[in-house]
């Protein structure tokens, strides 16, 4: 008797889901069961019997009970962002919304987004008028609170369907499973969105379905998805270039590159559409240049006022330290008086170099078009689904890494799609877990408050756990030359050595307000760090910017790391192998 | 000869072939890793060669006609020396796991079981396995319909990619996570002066005991908060002021500090709940699972931690509302492990510390004074008055040194009477708020306080609250006598009385009995006070399998609990955590009231509970109460509470009185039977089998108590001899008897 069983083979892989069973750990040990004969139900009813395992349930029930214990918790002014774009979208005209300046939070996405935010306010209104009330500025009632954290999880439920659609035609479910359970508990969403304050769980939902149609081949409507999607965000912008190649190349030209007419037109159609849809109001209303400089404000500085982990914060931390030997060994270096000045601390303003030239934005712009040049000339010579995710992952990578004015929050854009490769083999697996531990603690700066910090630090530790674990016994392999062993070792202790650098983060400031003024700085037994911005520019604050400078500086030193690993790693696939 | 696939079980399996006249069936056998299962049986029973000879031994074991017929050759020992535990397993009823779950779970099976479902002909292994698929397949469906829960899988997801020991530290991590972020939301009496709540108490009492000398404790500012808690209370809240009083000296500044709520001060007082809870109750809990439910599998023993972890209504009060309940209740759970591993002194010490920390942990103290004396008549005359004095001198030297600072040498002669009347408040009413107990109940339509003074008031509720624990006394008391008096017989026993007595299954029945009654009936019973008698039912549930009557009423019992304490979350603005605890809960325990089960009555009366509840939840979300009846939805409340409760009274004492039978400690007919009837019991030949039993049914514990005693498990057993038979039902457990047919079956005494 062969060890697999006749039912099970003549069933197609990915039709249904045998079994009810969280993450099965390997194929085999689907051998003991044969396939549930396929279900019998009409069809109208198979529509509502949506295959969902019950771990599936565990998991939305679980996140979502979680996420509810995390209504009162800090939030940023995000919140008030939101709440005021409720506002906007509510009671003023569509011709004033990108005009109105009552807040200082002016609605500055792209229109679909817009829409997004008025579908809202309609049942917010019902709730609590004051919620939409223009006027009624940093209102932080229960109502509010709860109506607005709701919407967040409700919304994220796009992610959650996208990503259980993943499992559904994935080679390996139970692979496949670790990987969307990761992505829809993401320590990163959790930061973001339900405790500090953000819709990325629903963009990045349609992110993700995006790239599931382009995995089952409706390439037209992955391009469309995308399209509406860079109407929601323009930060997906970064990732364009991708999109742009892969369809082109796979979709619009054949395999011979002769273009097919029809296909490109239906896409380009599709794309015209939906621009029209969103900003065609605007265009009529003549207020496209309004529109897009609320958009595009380029008058910010290098860097945030944390240094986003990537290139620039080396670079600039380069120049603090040449700055310094230069000042104590007197050595004849240039030093720009302006660059001393500025410490890049807590001024959203440019970031002046005292010794190392300047960097201009059209200077981050020529790199990271460079960078992106070369991975998508590979993209066009393997035009395969996992090519196209590693091209896109890159994409984003690059413009995080060499972007002009990156935020801390933009890594997820390189995270979620770095995650669907996280279980092709132990080198992909290992950038993942290196660019995510560094890309997720570098998001740790923005939650200061120390009631969050223990949340932050738990749920990062047990996420980890329950995916790494199970994903690196799946791809394990053992490094074959000592060039490898001595890179796995550098690359544990690397990330044991975040354990040390949450601990200075954590003691740092105690220490820093005894040492400094033993009384009268609020401290605490648990943890404190020092806010995004600190208000004056003392000597005080020059140590209270050590930990962010620390983390940023670490975290950035991994994630640099990382891409260059992602990088080899995609340039070296060979071109004549199918990597589907 | 064709193997069965091995793979197909994931880990290595046994095969066992049995020849039968031309009929050649292979039953293969999951592995399992309950090596505390096999390795607590005595090494003869895990010996393969000597159980040959029982299968033929159709008199002294299970065996049934065709085992006589068709007796199992097996693999000569030194072959399956690694694997001599397996024939042990369960077979692999669950198609999705590689492994079947504990062996003493309701699905696990005595070997001849096995052998009625799963044989196979010779011939079904030329063509495709169509009797074989359809038992998988029924058991798929079978599977779907007694889910098991989100522990449940995801402790077996943990176990199978390897990563078991990781299971406890994230489980730990994953609640400490859940309750901090309890903590982030309100408090009792936040931003409400001038009183606040009991935050505000706690917080409090960090400040007096810090500042002020001990024998001011008692006495200063009673109006606001005064301290009304024994004194271990007192010494953990100074501990804790002195540490706040190290960090910032504002949060406990005497009378500087009442009703502060900086950001910092919360996350100090909360962590300090974190910090003793994490010290004494999660301790606790673990070594509960591994005392009580030694027996069991790693994965069982998983699950139950999940089960006490995630009890919504203890972390509601004490993350949410804010006390030092878990402290209290923790130290009462070492005292029942302590006296499960038959450390009785030790346990002693620890249930003066609950009582010495809070008063509530009287509630238990009927049940535990009755075990403790219990035990000592059980032991007999020598032993049991050296135990006596033991206990005596260790509960009084605890008590002697709690209350220390207040006797004598310390403080004058009267200084003692402030604690003890700060401690026992008769001055206050039958009851304050609305609670779910006798008399608030019957207070809608009998007026108590009017209609009696309050002293005869006193007097009635200690007089109901005895009577209601009393049944629990003599039960204990009477199966120890019996006990003694059979155990007495069997002088191959070393009584020793560092082993636990057979009396402990009946403990947590007598707990929950004695603080059932406490609730319902004694003076000044708080809603908060329901987690007292919850404890004893959540540790039953904890051990019981699903569907069983345990698990479906301590899961009502416990969904009720929290909703009797619906006004007071409410109050506190804990009304989400509220819904998203008690939802995760039920859900990681697997609980689903629709499914259909053996326990009609309970399902019913669930289904009418928690339509009951739903519907008041909604009329008072929707409709505001009446103003002449402004307190008509928490009377609703309390009687929609109180019969469950009530009920669940009814239950402790008919389960105690039938675990005691059980037991063989009660009722003529088990004594009489083992003593008089002409049974091997008494005959040298079973005499050896009568350690193994005892032990089984020591390491049984709570967890071998669980199921009503399934009569068709016993009428299973064929061929069983009469004294098993007895001793079996006698034992009463559903999962004990089996465990007993499957040591018969496969171990017998060494001749």
């Amino acid at each position: 008797m062969s060890s697999k069983s006749p039912v099970r083979t003549s069933t197609p892989s990915g039709s249904v889901e045998p079994f009810p069973e969280k993450k099965e750990s390997t194929l085999k040990q689907d051998d003991v069961i044969p396939s549930s004969p396929p279900s019998s139900l009409p069809r109208w009813k198979s529509l509502f019997q949506h295959d969902v395992a019950s771990a599936d349930w565990d998991i939305l029930l679980l996140s979502t009970c979680f996420k509810l214990l995390l209504f009162p918790a800090y939030r940023s002014t995000d919140f008030e962002v939101h709440r005021n774009w409720l506002a906007i979208t509510h009671s003023l005209p569509i011709s004033k919304w990108y005009y109105d300046t009552t807040s200082e939070w002016t609605l500055d996405y792209p229109p679909f987004f817009a829409y997004f935010e008025k579908l809202l306010s309609i049942p917010a209104s019902f709730i609590d008028p004051n919620i939409v009330d223009l006027q009624n500025l940093n209102y932080s009632a229960w109502s509010v609170v709860a109506y607005q954290r709701t919407t967040v999880i409700l919304t994220e439920l796009v992610l959650g369907i996208v990503l259980q659609r993943f499992i559904k035609g994935a080679v390996d479910r139970s692979l496949q499973r670790i990987i969307s359970v990761s992505l829809f508990l993401h320590p990163g969403f959790l930061i973001v969105d339900h405790i500090h304050f953000q819709y990325n769980g629903f963009m990045f939902g349609i992110l993700l379905w995006s790239i599931l149609m382009a995995r089952n081949g409706n390439k037209l409507a992955s391009g469309f998805l995308f399209a509406v999607l860079l109407n929601f965000k323009h930060i997906y912008m970064y990732l364009a270039p991708a999109y742009f190649i892969y369809l082109l190349r796979s979709f619009c030209l054949s395999p011979t590159g002769a273009l097919q007419p029809t296909k490109f037109l239906s896409l380009a159609n599709a794309v015209i559409i939906v621009f029209l849809a969103s900003l065609g109001p605007f265009v009529l209303m003549g207020q496209l240049p309004q529109l897009l400089s609320r958009l595009f404000p380029f008058t910010r500085g290098l860097n945030h006022a944390y240094w986003a982990p990537n290139v620039w914060a080396l670079v600039t931390f380069a120049d603090r330290v040449l700055l310094k030997v230069a000042q104590r060994l007197n050595i004849g270096l240039a030093i720009h008086e302006a660059g001393v000045a500025s410490t890049s601390r807590g001024l959203v303003g440019d970031t002046v170099f005292a010794v190392i030239p300047n960097i201009k934005p059209i200077h981050t712009f020529i790199i990271t078009i460079a960078f992106q040049a070369i991975f998508l000339v590979k993209l066009w010579r393997l035009p395969s689904y996992k090519s196209f995710v590693t091209a896109l992952t890159l994409c984003g990578y690059t413009s995080f890494m060499f972007g002009w004015h990156v935020h801390e929050k933009a890594i997820l854009l390189v995270l979620v799609p770095l995650s669907l490769l996280a279980g092709e083999n132990q080198a992909f697996f290992r950038t993942f877990m290196i660019a995510s531990v560094s890309g997720i603690f570098s998001l740790f700066p923005l939650l200061f408050t120390p009631a969050e910090t223990l949340v932050k630090v738990i749920y990062s530790v047990l996420w980890g756990a329950l995916i790494f674990g199970p994903l690196q016994k799946k791809v394990y392999e053992f490094p074959k030359s000592l060039p490898f062993v001595i890179i796995d070792t550098l690359e544990k202790a690397y990330i044991a050595g975040f354990a040390a650098l949450q601990l200075f983060t954590t003691l740092f400031p105690i220490w820093a307000s005894r040492s400094s003024a033993p009384a009268d700085i609020r401290t605490n037994g648990t943890t404190l760090e020092s806010p995004e911005t600190p208000a004056d520019a003392g000597p005080a604050s020059n140590l209270e910017f050590l930990p962010l400078m620390l983390t940023s500086i670490y975290c950035a030193v991994g994630l640099v790391w990382a891409f260059i690993r992602l990088s080899v790693l995609y340039l070296k696939q060979s071109e004549g192998m199918v990597w589907t | 000869m064709d193997e069965f696939p091995s793979t197909t079980l994931g880990e290595s399996s046994t095969i066992r072939q049995r020849v039968h006249s031309r009929n050649r069936s292979f039953i293969s056998q999951s592995s399992t890793q309950s090596v505390s299962q096999a390795t607590k049986l005595p090494p003869r029973l895990r010996t393969p060669s000597i159980q040959h000879r029982t299968s033929t031994d159709s008199l002294r074991s299970n065996v049934t006609n065709s085992d006589i017929l068709s007796p199992i050759p097996r693999r000569h020992h030194h072959l399956q020396a690694h694997e001599s535990r397996h024939w042990l397993s369960t077979p692999p009823l669950s198609p999705v796991s590689t492994r079947a779950d504990s062996p003493l779970s309701a699905r696990g099976l005595s070997p001849r079981a096995l052998r009625q479902g799963h044989t196979l002909s010779f011939s079904s292994l030329t063509g495709p396995d169509t009797a074989r698929l359809r038992a998988s397949q029924t058991h798929v469906t079978h599977e779907k319909k007694t889910d098991d829960g989100m522990a449940r899988r995801w402790v077996r997801w943990m176990h199978k990619h390897n990563i078991k020991q990781w299971v406890l530290p994230c489980a730990i991590l994953a609640v400490t996570l859940v309750k901090w972020c309890i903590g982030l939301g309100s408090y009792s009496g936040k931003g409400n002066p001038p009183m606040y709540g009991d935050y505000e108490a706690q917080r409090h009492w960090m400040e007096l005991t810090f500042h002020l000398p001990v024998t001011q404790w008692y006495t200063y500012d009673l109006e606001y908060w005064g301290l009304d808690y024994p004194p271990l209370t007192a010494y953990v809240s100074w501990l804790c002021g002195f540490i706040g009083n190290r960090i910032n000296p504002s949060w406990v500044a005497l009378d500087k500090s009442r009703g502060i709520e900086s950001t910092e001060s919360q996350i100090f007082m909360r962590s300090t709940v974190l910090f003793f809870d994490a010290l004494i109750y999660i301790p606790a809990i673990v070594l509960f699972t591994r005392i009580w439910q030694q027996s069991r599998s790693h994965r069982t023993q998983h699950v139950a931690l999940l089960t006490l972890l995630f009890q919504p209504a203890l972390l509601l009060i004490d993350f949410g509302h804010f006390q030092y309940n878990s402290v209290m209740l923790g130290f009462s759970l070492l005292a029942l492990n302590f006296f499960a591993a038959g450390q009785d002194v030790l346990g002693a010490i620890c249930f003066s510390l609950s009582l010495g920390f809070k008063q509530m942990a009287l509630y238990y103290a009927p049940a535990i004074g009755t075990y403790l004396i219990a035990k000592c008549i059980y032991l007999g005359p020598q032993q049991g008055r050296s135990l006596f004095i033991r206990l005596a001198l260790a509960t009084s030297l605890t008590f002697l040194i709690l209350f220390l600072p207040f006797l004598l040498p310390f403080a004058p002669i009267s200084a003692i009477l402030h604690p003890i009347t700060r401690i026992f408040p008769f001055a206050r009413g039958l009851f304050e708020d609305k609670v779910a107990n006798f008399w608030c109940a019957t207070n809608v339509i009998f007026k108590w306080k009017i209609w009696f003074s309050k002293d005869h008031l006193v007097k009635l509720s200690t007089l109901l609250t005895a009577a209601g624990f009393l049944p629990s006394v003599i039960v204990l008391i009477y199966a120890a006598w019996k006990l003694r008096v059979q155990a007495s017989e069997d002088k191959s026993q070393n009584k020793d009385s560092g082993a636990s007595s057979q009396l402990i299954p009946l403990l947590p029945y007598a707990l929950l009995n004695a603080s059932l009654s406490f609730y319902l009936f004694s003076f000044q019973v708080h809603e908060k006070t329901i987690l007292v008698p919850l404890l004893p039912l959540t540790l039953l549930l904890a051990g019981s399998s699903h569907g069983s009557e345990t698990f479906e009423l301590g899961v009502l019992v416990n969904n009720v609990a929290v909703f009797s304490m619906w006004p007071l979350l409410q109050r506190d603005g804990q009304a989400i955590p509220y819904i998203a605890l008690t939802l995760l809960w039920n859900r990681l325990i697997g609980y689903n009231p629709l499914r259909p089960n053996k326990q009609i009555f309970l399902r019913y009366l669930s289904l009418a509970i928690y339509t009951a509840i739903i519907t008041l939840h909604a009329l008072e979300l929707l409709i505001p109460p009446p103003t002449h009846l402004p307190d008509l939805y928490p009377v609703l409340n309390v009687l929609i509470s109180t019969p469950v409760f009530a009920l669940t009274w009814l239950w402790s004492i008919k389960r105690e009185v039938e675990v005691s039978w059980a037991l063989g400690g009660l009722g003529p007919s088990s004594a009489s039977s083992t003593k008089s009837a002409p049974l091997p019991t008494s005959s040298s030949s079973v005499r050896p089998g009568l350690p193994d039993r005892k032990l089984t049914s020591d390491r049984l514990g709570v967890n071998g108590l669980d199921g009503v005693p399934e009569d068709s498990a016993l009428t299973s057993s064929v061929e069983s001899v009469a004294s098993r038979q007895v001793k079996s039902r006698s034992l009463g457990f559903a999962r004990g008897s089996k465990v007993l047919q499957r040591t018969a079956s496969a171990g017998p005494p060494s001749a």
